[in-house]
């Protein structure tokens, strides 16, 4: 059965009934899209586009990479209690389609809603804007606004930003490698070396009246445009590194760190758009029970992000989370009692996502086929922003 | 009668001149090993010109010979490229004493013969396999393969298979789909896309089952492998990326066909195939540009140019996967200058005890940019050092944090 409604038709009533739609949570109207009405006063806003996703002001989207099968996660409800608490109040789909295209491939095409092959090991960057660029571009947005943190090494940050012309590096997000930065070995280095000092603030000027001295004239805007976003991504580096995430270990370490850096990233800069990519499942190709556990911590880490941002007044009412893997994985075990990717079986072809946020359905669960590669363009409708170039189109379904 | 001693004396005239000639060509004696090439492009002085001031350069060494000045004259830039290029280093301080004005190609014989050149090739080779942090190969096979290859035991293809045939590939490509997907696009370049029926054959050989893979018949992973390192694809996709890798764009199809064969047919040419390139007119044209500096070529730099030594592996380590663990490393590449600046293990001179500010901002530029300084950069630091609460250690920093210092 279908659980399809008419979305003009839900227009027409939140347009023409927006009062009585409801006092949000928070005491402030609301109009049918999850927009606050401020003290009686309208927010000024743009013309309401019909086919507009509801306007979050936070986006969460977690590419559950590494290669999960639904039959682990929403097919085994007690490995996934928070994930599927979330689809319990957001949107299940558990008929995305993926396509086999390594996890770089697939991930990638995660972030720039097309699909396309890349080497399992290619370490470049693709040439199609990815949903960072297309928010900082069309939102006009600083690099401290938008952040990815990865877990699988220097390959995964090349899905900070694309080369592609129109977009490039001056949109692209502030990455984090949680287990590059934050692991026991360079704390331990930190701590050989000691911290470096604070600048006086009559140093920093001299500093920076000596760096405009040399060089090309060309370097001056270089340094200046670096200089606001590396002084916020310094800071916050070396206070988590006082925090204990060099300290998780276990099956997941790398995820966990992962998610915990883009937690504590949440709760202290508010980012408009955090991504994060996990990487661990992968385990599966020589351990089912290692790659089980994984799937576990991961969510209970995923439970923790979506508790600190229910509990935070300013992300409460105004945060969408996505969260999909990039592909599944074989239907049978491998001879190591693993599990492999590349039987082209419906359970790698076919994984579960889950959307949740403001203005979303709750309780729904569409059964109709969608793809990975739509995720992303309705995150960035969510935001107000139009990924031009995307062939993704918006999930079905989606809206309450 | 003398028509004759006429012509005597204009043969011995003649015969003087030519041995005049002959020896204003032969190798200079404090060049020994150079090879031939390396001087055929130096010329002999014009006769009219013997004894007179030289205008192109040539110095006169002890023993009353000139010597032309190389073709390829290492100055302060050519030579901080060269041996990032080469080495992922800048010139140590005895490297940039001992090879300013020297030729190109001495310096080129000399580094790729040393045991560092092989040991930075691996680097290299584990980081396009990215075989690095928890994947880092730690087996004695591959261990000792830069011993080797300096010893002429081992060549770049058996290297590479050795690489590749280590647990650690294994445990980073895992299941036969990864693993043959990565030998297949890695080693031979191949889009597996476009050949699936050759990555099934191959995933059957990874299996055990017997199959004709690349037409070659096979049946084991090992095979899977070995047929993929022997191949022409293999030595076509090797020496392709090599010369990327070193002279930062493609190379010629024409060149890059001749060259793969040649190295398919004898991998031990290898070296001598890299010393050509950075003689080339393509590296010299690489020379006027400028390149990101990479996260581990960084970290190299920065303990040559602050300690005058390379990191220790406990030291590099750490630093350059915290650095690749950013999409954009600059705010940690600040950090990590200003960690090794405070450390209290750089010998900074006291401000005190710099008696000529002009002379010391003028060695730094050489030292950190590979290049001499401006009157006007010149200025700008020594301005800043007037200031009381200047330090030296703000100049270095300002140094190591100003976009040039990332570039090469």
């Amino acid at each position: 059965m279908s659980f399809e409604t008419h979305r003009r038709d839900v227009l027409k009533i939140g347009a023409t009934a927006g009062a009585l739609a409801g006092l949000g949570g928070w005491g402030l109207a609301q109009d049918g899209y999850g927009r606050r009405r401020d003290k009686g006063r309208t927010e000024a806003m743009p013309a309401i586009d019909p086919d507009a996703e509801p306007s979050v002001k936070h986006v969460i989207f977690i590419a559950m990479a590494g290669g999960v099968r639904s039959r682990e996660t929403f097919g085994t409800p007690a490995n996934v209690p928070n994930l599927q608490a979330m689809a319990d109040e957001g949107v299940l789909y558990p008929r995305m389609r993926t396509s086999n295209l390594g996890h770089f491939g697939a991930t990638m095409s995660i972030f720039t809603g097309i699909s396309e092959a890349r080497g399992i090991r290619d370490n470049a960057r693709g040439t199609d804007p990815t949903m960072f660029e297309y928010i900082r571009k069309d939102l006009g947005l600083r690099q401290s606004d938008v952040w990815v943190t990865t877990s699988g090494g220097p390959q995964q940050t090349n899905y900070s930003y694309s080369v592609h012309p129109d977009y490039g590096p001056k949109y692209g997000a502030n990455t984090l490698d949680g287990d590059g930065i934050f692991n026991r070995e360079f704390k331990e280095l930190l701590d050989a070396y000691g911290r470096p000092k604070e600048m006086e603030e009559s140093e920093q000027d001299l500093l920076d009246k000596v760096r405009k001295g040399i060089g090309r004239a060309t370097d001056a805007a270089e340094n200046a445009a670096a200089t606001e976003n590396a002084a916020k991504v310094e800071k916050y580096i070396l206070e988590e590194l006082t925090r204990g995430t060099s300290a998780l270990r276990g099956a997941n370490s790398g995820d966990a760190k992962a998610l915990r850096v883009a937690r504590n990233l949440v709760s202290l800069f508010k980012p408009k758009m955090t991504g994060v990519v996990l990487q661990n499942a992968d385990v599966a190709h020589g351990s089912f029970n290692g790659y089980s556990e994984v799937i576990r911590r991961n969510d209970e880490a995923i439970g923790e992000i979506w508790t600190a941002v229910k509990e935070d007044p300013e992300l409460a009412y105004s945060t969408a989370i996505f969260v999909l893997p990039e592909f599944g994985r074989n239907k049978d075990l491998n001879s190591r009692r693993g599990l492999d990717h590349g039987d082209g079986s419906d359970d790698l072809r076919y994984v579960s996502g889950v959307a949740w946020g403001p203005g979303f359905a709750k309780g729904r669960v569409v059964k109709d086929d969608v793809r990975t590669i739509d995720a992303m363009y309705s995150a960035c409708n969510a935001l107000g922003a139009a990924p031009a170039l995307a062939k993704g189109q918006k999930l079905k379904s989606l809206l309450a | 009668m003398q028509e004759r001693i006429t012509r005597s004396k204009s043969l011995l005239r003649f015969a003087f001149v030519m041995v005049a000639l002959v020896l204003g060509s032969a190798p200079s004696v404090a060049q020994s090993g150079a090879d031939n090439d390396a001087h055929s492009a130096a010329k002999p002085l014009p006769l009219s010109q013997s004894g007179e001031d030289d205008q192109s350069g040539a110095v006169d060494d002890q023993d009353g010979r000139t010597v032309a000045r190389p073709v390829h004259a290492l100055d302060h830039h050519m030579l901080r490229t060269v041996c990032l290029d080469l080495l992922g280093r800048p010139p140590l301080p005895a490297e940039r004493e001992k090879w300013i004005d020297k030729d190109l190609r001495d310096f080129m014989k000399e580094s790729t013969a040393s045991l560092e050149f092989w040991e930075h090739w691996l680097e290299e080779q584990l980081y396009y396999f990215l075989l690095i942090n928890n994947f880092r190969p730690e087996s004695e096979g591959v261990q000792a393969v830069p011993v080797k290859m300096a010893e002429g035991r081992l060549n770049p293809r058996q290297a590479v298979h050795r690489i590749v045939l280590s647990p650690s590939f294994e445990m980073r490509n895992p299941g036969a789909d990864t693993f043959v997907t990565v030998v297949m696009e890695q080693l031979a370049g191949m889009r597996v896309q476009k050949k699936t029926r050759e990555l099934e054959i191959g995933k059957a050989l990874y299996d055990g089952n017997p199959g004709v893979f690349l037409e070659h018949r096979g049946d084991s992973q090992a095979d899977v492998v070995k047929i993929c390192v022997e191949s022409r694809e293999f030595a076509r996709e090797f020496i392709a990326r090599e010369y990327e890798r070193m002279v930062h764009k493609e190379g010629l199809a024409k060149s890059l066909s001749s060259w793969s064969r040649t190295f398919h047919r004898e991998p031990v040419s290898y070296r001598d195939r890299v010393r050509e390139w950075f003689v080339s007119e393509e590296y010299m044209t690489r020379l006027t540009e400028q390149h990101p500096l990479s996260n581990r070529a960084f970290v190299n730099a920065l303990h040559v140019d602050l300690l005058g030594r390379m990191p220790t592996k406990v030291e590099a380590e750490p630093m350059r996967e915290a650095l690749d663990g950013l999409g954009d490393s600059a705010p940690l590449r600040s950090i990590l200058a200003r960690l090794l600046l405070d450390s209290g293990r750089v010998p900074i001179p006291k401000k005190s005890a710099i008696s000529d500010p002009r002379k010391w901002a003028a060695s730094l530029f050489p030292r950190f940019f590979g290049r001499e300084a401006s009157e006007k950069e010149l200025n700008a630091v020594c301005g800043a050092l007037d200031e009381p609460f200047c330090r030296p250690s703000t100049i270095l920093y300002a140094l190591l944090s100003h976009p040039e210092y990332h570039r090469f």
